[in-house]
């Protein structure tokens, strides 16, 4: 290996959301130099997820990076309690996830932004240079891959041995090296950081639907919570302009929580900005490995965010980057032959999984709602029925093979069998 | 973490590392924090202290901050402690200083101030009683600072507290003091169980039952601070500490702010230490004020 200079890192990563700030806290720590280039001049909320699965924590322990996540603000949280529509509140089950992954708990919330600051900081005191503000990033691949940016006016050029894009659903280093996506949104989806939740229990999330909207709500401790309403397209509207946000937390009145949500509509209180998105699942349609560059996380395609599990593939992905660049000399594309495999098998089912919660949480009206109804019934007939929503908490490989079968699809919406 | 510093110095006192801070000239103020606090504790008093023409001595005590953190459960007895601090003002040549404590700094100064009466002028003591006091303390002070109890199990604590990104140390905190700082400080190496071993060396079940009835007299004029909102400590183990005190005593309660005073209402913190420090000369004439400071009582 050649000595690396500032100019020449071995690893330039594109991008410190999730995937790009561990990576390069990661790869800093097992002593290779790496520069981080990130867009934002501070890390703001810029909404993104901020529930993060058991098996998404495993991840961050094995990359070294889970603490970042306790002390950016993070909240286990314990139990998930089935509110819905299809239930009297005081009907609705309630799951515990701590038990899921040993050595884990439950999943947790926390503000996303903080816990990128804290992962870019750990990445700089193990010595990776953290450039913040970092402007028109373009990267060029190759054996000799080159990567420019722009800071405070000034045009750097750094040659690392390797870049890693992870600048999210942008997919602007894809893009540059000629990876496409192909994109299908199922709903629209909007999130705000409330604090005031005094009566909301802490330990309690929930994650159900009602009218026209899929309502979550995350504790993230101290009366702080992350408020989602994933809802159908034609709804933006009524998010959107004066009034938005009020209109937002007002539709926490729900017949389905105790007190009809009062705890959440009546006491809520922003403490971000309230975003709207289009719910998206994301193909790449060429290999997202080109010499000289990887791409990671959102960037590298993802599953519908309806599933909740998009920080924990983005860690899962930069685990297995890092395991081959820590790994040995050999950085060609066909070293990251096991990344590709993997990552294929795992977003198969993400997709897959994401399909069938996208459909029986994201679809609205009587007729979903008649279907919702049987699958729930099913699933509390036979627990094997809600083997989708392990996806949540363990990863990919460890959910049983039967939940990815079309048979069981149909059998769980019972629309032919 | 260096951006939450305004330490100015180390020295190696008492067989040990000591970082502190030591701005300004003038009459010498030690002010010493708790758990799981540093000298940063004090960031809000220490400018106008040195305004106000004091010289201040803020050092992060043995286990915190960026001082020494040996693992040993006896290095943190009491008396140790004391010694580093005596250490670190004779190192500085002081000879007499004003004492300024909070929680687990309060019990130094206490204890500071009756073993060493010469070396204390005015003794101000925040949140924590005299021992004699604590000692024995009430089924509900007992209650109230359960979380001193939860430490005495060896091992298993730094485990419970740290897990599930440090759920249970958050429940125990709330947001209160620097909540938000504390778990990344107690994440350094070896600085949980040194935090911890505050508690194991000072508070262990024995201690409790061990009755330390003769405490020598405070001489030095003392004020004590206690605030409405303390969850862990009762105002009677401040106020019942005037008979501990041979000098002026003066108590003043602080409203709308947690157990963390120096942190919650600053300002007032600042003026009670200015409005207290070098002005009361005499040991002899005992002014038993009450008098309310901070938000509407
Ligand atoms: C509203 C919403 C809710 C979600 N909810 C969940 C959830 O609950 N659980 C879950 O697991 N997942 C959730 N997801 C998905 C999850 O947020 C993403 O999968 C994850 O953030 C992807 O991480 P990333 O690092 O790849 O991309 P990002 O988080 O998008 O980070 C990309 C980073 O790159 C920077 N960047 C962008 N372009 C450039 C450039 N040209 N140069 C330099 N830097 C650049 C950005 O500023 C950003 O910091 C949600 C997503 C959204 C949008």
């Amino acid at each position: 290996m050649s000595e690396a200079t500032d100019d020449a890192p071995d690893v330039v990563v594109v991008g410190g959301g999730i995937a790009g700030a561990s990576a390069a806290a990661h790869l800093a720590a097992s002593g290779l130099s790496v520069a981080l280039l990130e867009k934002q001049a501070e890390y703001t909320d810029i909404v993104r997820g901020e529930w993060i699965a058991p098996w998404g924590l495993q991840e961050a322990q094995r990359l070294g990076v889970d603490e970042c996540f306790g002390f950016g603000g993070g909240w286990e949280i314990r139990e998930w309690t089935q509110w819905d529509e299809t239930v009297a509140p005081g009907d609705a089950e309630t799951v515990d996830m701590t038990r899921f992954v040993p050595g884990v708990g439950g999943p947790m919330a926390f503000p996303h932004h903080t816990v990128c600051e804290l992962m870019a900081e750990q990445a700089a005191d193990a010595g990776a240079t953290v450039v913040m503000g970092a402007q028109r990033a373009a990267v060029t691949g190759g054996e000799q891959p080159t990567v420019t940016y722009r800071l405070d006016g000034v045009e750097h050029e750094l040659r690392p041995r390797l870049v890693i894009g992870a600048t999210g659903r942008s997919c602007t280093v894809g893009r540059q090296v000629g990876v496409s996506m192909t994109n299908s949104v199922h709903h629209w989806g909007g999130g705000l950081r409330v604090a005031g939740l005094d009566d909301w229990p802490m330990d309690v999330q929930a994650m159900g639907t009602e009218g026209e909207r899929m309502f979550m709500v995350f504790p993230q401790g101290d009366g702080m919570a992350r408020l989602y309403i994933n809802f159908p397209t034609e709804n933006r509207p009524r998010y959107q302009g004066d009034g938005g946000v009020d209109r937002f937390i007002a539709d926490f009145e729900l017949s389905s929580l105790p007190d009809g949500g009062a705890s959440v509509y009546s006491a809520a209180t922003p403490i971000g900005p309230l975003k709207l998105w289009p719910s998206v699942a994301m193909f790449p349609e060429q290999s997202i490995v080109t010499d000289g560059v990887v791409l990671v996380g959102d960037e590298a395609g993802n599953a519908d965010t309806v599933l909740g599990t998009g920080l924990s593939c983005s860690l899962r992905d930069t685990r297995m980057v890092c395991d081959v660049l820590t790994g040995g000399d050999d950085w060609s594309p066909a070293a990251f032959e096991p990344y590709l495999i993997e990552r294929k098998f795992r977003m198969e089912r993400l997709h897959f999984g994401a399909d069938i919660v996208a459909k029986l949480y994201c679809e609205f009206g009587p007729e979903a709602m008649a279907r919702r109804r049987r699958a729930r019934e099913l699933m509390e007939e036979n627990f094997a029925a809600s083997v989708t929503g392990l996806l949540n908490m363990v990863a990919p490989e460890n959910v049983p093979d039967f939940g990815f079968s079309e048979f069981f699809a149909e059998r769980l919406f019972r629309e032919r069998v | 973490m260096k951006k939450d510093s305004l330490l100015t110095d180390t020295a190696t006192v008492n067989g040990i590392e000591i970082a502190y801070v030591d701005r300004g000239t003038g009459d010498p103020v030690v002010l010493l924090h708790g758990f799981p606090d540093s000298h940063y504790l004090w960031r809000h008093q220490i400018d106008p202290l040195v305004e106000a023409g004091f010289r201040v001595i803020a050092p992060d005590l043995r286990g915190f901050g960026e001082s020494g953190k040996p693992q040993e459960v006896e290095a943190y007895d009491m008396r140790v402690v004391v010694n580093d601090v005596v250490a670190l003002t004779q190192h500085l040549g002081i000879s007499r200083a004003h004492v300024v404590g909070h929680d687990w700094g309060a019990a130094i100064a206490w204890m500071y101030a009756f073993l060493m009466p010469r070396r204390v002028d005015h003794l101000a003591v925040f949140s924590v009683g005299h021992p004699g006091v604590f000692s024995t303390p009430s089924i509900e002070q007992r209650k109230a600072s359960w979380y001193m109890l939860f430490y005495q199990f060896p091992g298993v604590s730094e485990q419970l507290l740290r897990r599930n990104g440090w759920r249970l140390f958050k429940e125990i905190m709330g947001n209160e003091g620097d909540y938000q700082r504390y778990p990344r400080e107690l994440a350094r190496p070896g600085a949980l169980t040194s935090a911890l071993n505050w508690y194991r060396a000072n508070r262990s079940p024995e201690a409790e039952l061990r009755v330390e009835s003769n405490f020598p007299p405070v001489l030095a004029p003392t004020l004590g601070v206690w605030s409405d909102g303390d969850k862990a400590l009762l105002e009677e183990g401040m106020t019942g500490s005037a008979k501990f005190v041979r000098g002026s005593w003066r108590y003043e309660k602080v409203t709308g702010a947690s157990h963390w005073i120096p942190l919650d209402q600053p300002e007032v913190t600042t003026e009670l230490l200015l409005g207290f420090l070098g002005t009361e000369t005499s040991a002899a004439a005992p002014a038993r004020r009450r008098r309310m400071y901070g938000r509407s009582a």
